[in-house]
């Protein structure tokens, strides 16, 4: 098409005879269809200001304007920058203007043409909403919303357009309010009838819509789960939309609509639905026969409905070789065997807008595939030991994910530390497989460098298990400066964090050598120990606790560390006794009190406060056998006969009531508690 | 299994009569035959499957096709589904194709050449697959002889049939009809599969190597 022709009827779009206009509104439309060149070139005339007057003048024939409404759903047919530009235009609230007219004016017995306006309305919102360009209905309005949902029930076209604009809709950052929205405006009824349709193009969105709706929403997925439409409840009617001689978009999209009612709490994993279908299903779809974007799909839903039950873990451990086919996953995204040619799909590939991944370049498949692998490792390897070990014996495993610690890519980053951590939970992997191969390297560079706050979360986690002591890891993750830096880590303001941090200092201290405890409290200092027994989470308190347990055992090192941080050590304890706290608490600062009494030197410190004493004779008789047992061992230790100046505390004890009150305990039921106070008597001369 | 036995089994399969007819009439009206289709529902008393006037516009087009007017045809189906060709890009190109296909084929190699800068190439860019195509349908200019060339098979009905039934499919596809292909077709496509199939696993049985003609070989 030449210049002068193509100039000749944009000009005419300006008459103001409808019916040039018409013509020239028609020429358009058959000029921009299908190419992507005339959508943008048309764009940047400026064209579009032009089309939005027509459609907002009020006098207007409907016919002109539905032509306009088909030009305009053309043009956001192009490229996600052709629908921005429209957006940018001012096309949304005319569209949503339109449309409400329409309503009010037409109702339920519209003329033929003005039901075609409605449909090219609706398909124009349809086509902006799908590039995922577009923000959510203004402030979710319900007038809009019920409006829309108005439409959704006859014809299937106008249904395909309103299930299409609510899932992608939808999937803007949901918050729960919005998806709780949809459902006020009556979106789970639409839903589920649209889930009858005989229509394949009906059902595929409302399962994305679905989908969107009830992602991480209790209180949606659970009304979702018990509607039901033509005599079937959906989670029913989802289960037959998964049926093999379904298309393969729709088994999948059901097969995560499932999942998420699953996991948001609807169903549970023992549900036949969920654990002998929806399982089966996404497990089927990660073999090598499928395209790639079926297995990432596939692969990433299978590791989310896993991710918290045993059961299904268990189940899908076993389900058709997974463990084998994911190591495909692997094979198939190393550089030395060449991918499978990446056709680009010769019909768009239809996934729910839930799932952010954009499969258009076949260059980010292997980080894909990567990436879904190692999340369902991470998931099967959660709990069970056994599975553990043969995910373990995955050909390469360790290799991929070692180096993807340090993979460019954070998701990729964040999946690898994920499997790391699951498997960190095994004793024998720690101290065998994690040792050959060095994980600890990249672990602690991810935690040093990296600003992302749930890798960092997780790579904690994870150096938590390396630092148990049975690990051999230990000492070549404490030569990359780790105490200092986990240290510092307990200052974050993320609980998670500060709870990963203290827990791997106590784990840190275990048994750990002298010079380790030294750095541990020169880094830490006991101001900070302080603010940590201090704070409000309680699992932090204990494990705070529990590192000064791990410091001060042994007798040298309690005397050492007693005799440089003894005062305010026995400040923060007798804060931690006053305080209003749980029995569990106030057992492990009388443990930590019995440590102490088992110094040489220390034993001194608690013998010389009165109050401290008191507090101990105290505790012998509360009604708490379990704090009863820990006062009379560190009572114990303190008048253990064999150390020096024995004879001399006895006394004083005796002097204070002890004595007496240890005759008295000698009546107690509870054997444990009879153990300790024999032994403790039999010390006393 | 020899030959009179498999014959005699498969003999004994029962196929009803109005199952018969309703896969034909299926045909009939898939493929557009309108007029067919009512006479056949007369004569063998059944309803079609829809309102045959509904046959009329993909008739209108499959002739348009027919007949060689494939710019009139595009103009056609976007007049009456504006989404089709914005959504199926594959089939879009295989129409502009054929209007170049066409004008190689009458000769007049300007405006093929313009046609294809115009509309085509930056499909080409887009997408490899396409390019291929369109390298191979501008080929055809390289020959004196365009029919015999290695890329004749372009210039022959068969494609533009093939184009024809895609365009039908689409069609289809965008009224809501769930099934886009004669079952009648979709038959016979199993039966060839599941003779494939066998041929692959190296099993000998008798070989229907004539679907035409239903004729039927010993196993070699």
């Amino acid at each position: 098409m030449d210049v002068e022709h193509s100039r000749a009827y944009i000009d005419q779009l300006y008459s103001n005879d409808s019916q040039k206009c018409f013509q020239a509104v028609s020429e358009l439309k058959f000029a921009v269809i299908g190419s992507v060149r005339e959508k943008g070139s048309i764009i940047e005339q400026g064209v579009v200001v032009r089309l939005l007057q027509i459609l907002r003048a009020p006098d207007l024939d409907v016919l002109l304007k539905t032509e306009v409404a088909t030009v305009l759903n053309s043009l956001a047919k192009g490229l996600p920058e052709h629908a921005s530009a429209l957006v940018q235009a001012g096309i949304l609230p005319v569209l949503w203007e339109q449309l409400d007219a329409c309503t009010g004016g037409g109702g339920g017995g519209s003329s033929s043409s003005g039901g075609v306006y409605t449909q090219m309305l609706l398909c124009c919102l349809r086509s902006i909403y799908r590039h995922g360009c577009a923000p959510p209905p203004p402030a979710w309005d319900h007038k809009l919303l019920s409006t829309l949902i108005h439409h959704g029930y006859h014809p299937p076209s106008n249904q395909e357009c309103v299930a299409n604009i609510l899932a992608h809709a939808c999937k803007v950052p949901t918050t729960c309010e919005q998806q709780q929205q949809l459902v006020e405006a009556g979106g789970a009824d639409l839903v589920a009838c649209m889930l009858c349709s005989p229509v394949t193009r009906v059902q595929l969105p409302a399962l994305h819509c679905l989908t969107a709706m009830c992602y991480n929403n209790e209180r949606v997925s659970n009304v979702m789960a018990t509607k039901s439409y033509g005599g079937k409840a959906v989670p029913d009617l989802l289960a037959g939309l998964m049926a093999r001689d379904r298309p393969r978009e729709m088994q999948l999209a059901a097969a995560t609509a499932l999942t998420f009612l699953h996991r948001a709490g609807a169903l549970s994993a023992d549900d036949p639905k969920i654990i002998y279908k929806t399982l089966q299903c996404l497990v089927r779809f990660c073999r090598r026969d499928r395209e790639v974007w079926e297995r990432v799909e596939a692969g990433n839903t299978l590791a989310y409905l896993t991710e918290r039950s045993i059961h299904l873990q268990r189940t899908a451990a076993m389900t058709d070789h997974l463990i084998l086919t994911m190591n495909d996953y692997l094979k198939d995204t190393t550089p030395s065997t060449p991918p499978p040619t990446p056709t680009p799909a010769t019909h768009p590939i239809s996934v729910s807008p839930i799932s952010c991944r954009q499969y258009d370049n076949p260059s980010t498949w292997p980080e894909l595939m990567l990436e879904a692998a190692l999340k369902v490792y991470a998931s099967l390897g959660a709990n069970d030991e056994d599975i553990r070990q043969r995910v373990i014996k995955t050909d390469g495993l360790m290799n991929t994910i070692v180096a993807s610690l340090s993979a460019a890519s954070p998701p990729v980053q964040l999946a690898a530390v994920r499997c790391l951590h699951s498997l960190s939970r095994s004793v024998q992997t720690l101290r065998t497989t994690f040792q050959d191969h060095m994980v600890w390297r990249p672990l602690m560079t991810v935690l040093k460098t990296s600003t992302n706050e749930e890798l960092v979360a997780v790579s904690s986690s994870t150096l938590c298990n390396l630092l148990l002591e049975f690990s051999p890891s230990k000492e070549h993750i404490l030569d990359q400066g780790a105490v200092e830096f986990l240290c510092g880590l307990t200052r974050r303001p993320h609980p998670g964090l500060r709870l990963n941090a203290v827990w791997a200092l106590m784990n840190m201290a275990f048994q750990a050598e002298h010079r380790v405890k030294m750095s541990i409290l020169h880094h830490l200092g006991t101001d900070q120990i302080f603010r940590l027994l201090s704070d409000t989470d309680v699992h932090i308190l204990m494990k705070t606790l529990g590192l000064l347990r791990n410091l001060l055992s042994t007798k040298a090192h309690i005397d050492q560390i007693m005799q440089n941080h003894g005062k305010e050590i026995m400040q923060a304890i007798i804060l931690i006794l006053e305080g209003e706290h749980c029995a569990e608490v106030k057992e492990q600062a009388l443990c930590i009190l019995a440590n102490i009494a088992d110094g040489d030197v220390a034993k001194a410190a608690i013998m010389s406060n009165e109050d401290v004493l008191k507090k101990l004779m105290n505790y012998m008789v509360i009604p708490n056998v379990k704090l009863q047992i820990a006062a009379t061992f560190c009572i114990s230790n303190l008048i253990w006969n064999v150390e020096e100046g024995a004879a001399e505390r006895q006394n004083k004890l005796r002097e204070m009531g002890v004595y007496k009150l240890l005759q008295n305990l000698m009546t107690t039921t509870d054997t444990g508690l009879f153990d300790k106070v024999k032994t403790a008597l039999q010390q006393f001369h | 299994m020899d030959t009179s036995e498999w014959l005699e089994e498969t003999g004994k399969m029962h196929i009803h009569r109005a199952d018969m007819n309703r896969l034909i009439m299926n045909y009939l009206v898939m493929e557009g035959f309108k007029e067919a289709a009512e006479k056949f529902s007369v004569e063998a008393n059944i309803k079609p499957p829809m309102d045959l006037d509904q046959l009329d516009e993909r008739i209108r087009i499959r002739s348009a096709i027919q007949n060689g007017q494939f710019q009139e045809a595009m103009r056609m189906v976007t007049a009456l589904h504006p989404e089709i060709l914005d959504d199926n890009s594959q089939l879009y190109f295989h129409l502009q194709q054929q209007v170049l296909i066409e004008l190689i084929r009458e000769g007049r190699v300007e405006e093929a050449v313009v046609y294809a800068q115009d509309h085509l190439a930056e499909r080409g860019q887009r997408d490899p697959s396409i390019l291929n195509e369109l390298e191979r349908t501008l080929a055809l200019l390289a020959f004196d002889q365009p029919d015999s060339s290695p890329f004749g098979d372009l210039l022959h009905p068969s494609h533009r049939q093939k184009v024809a039934s895609e365009l039908n499919a689409a069609i289809l596809r965008a009224q809501n009809q769930e099934e886009t292909t004669p079952l009648l077709a979709e038959l016979l496509k199993l039966l060839l599969w599941a003779q494939d199939e066998l041929n692959k696993k190296k099993v000998q049985y008798p070989v229907m190597s004539d679907l035409l003609k239903g004729q039927i070989d010993e196993p070699k």
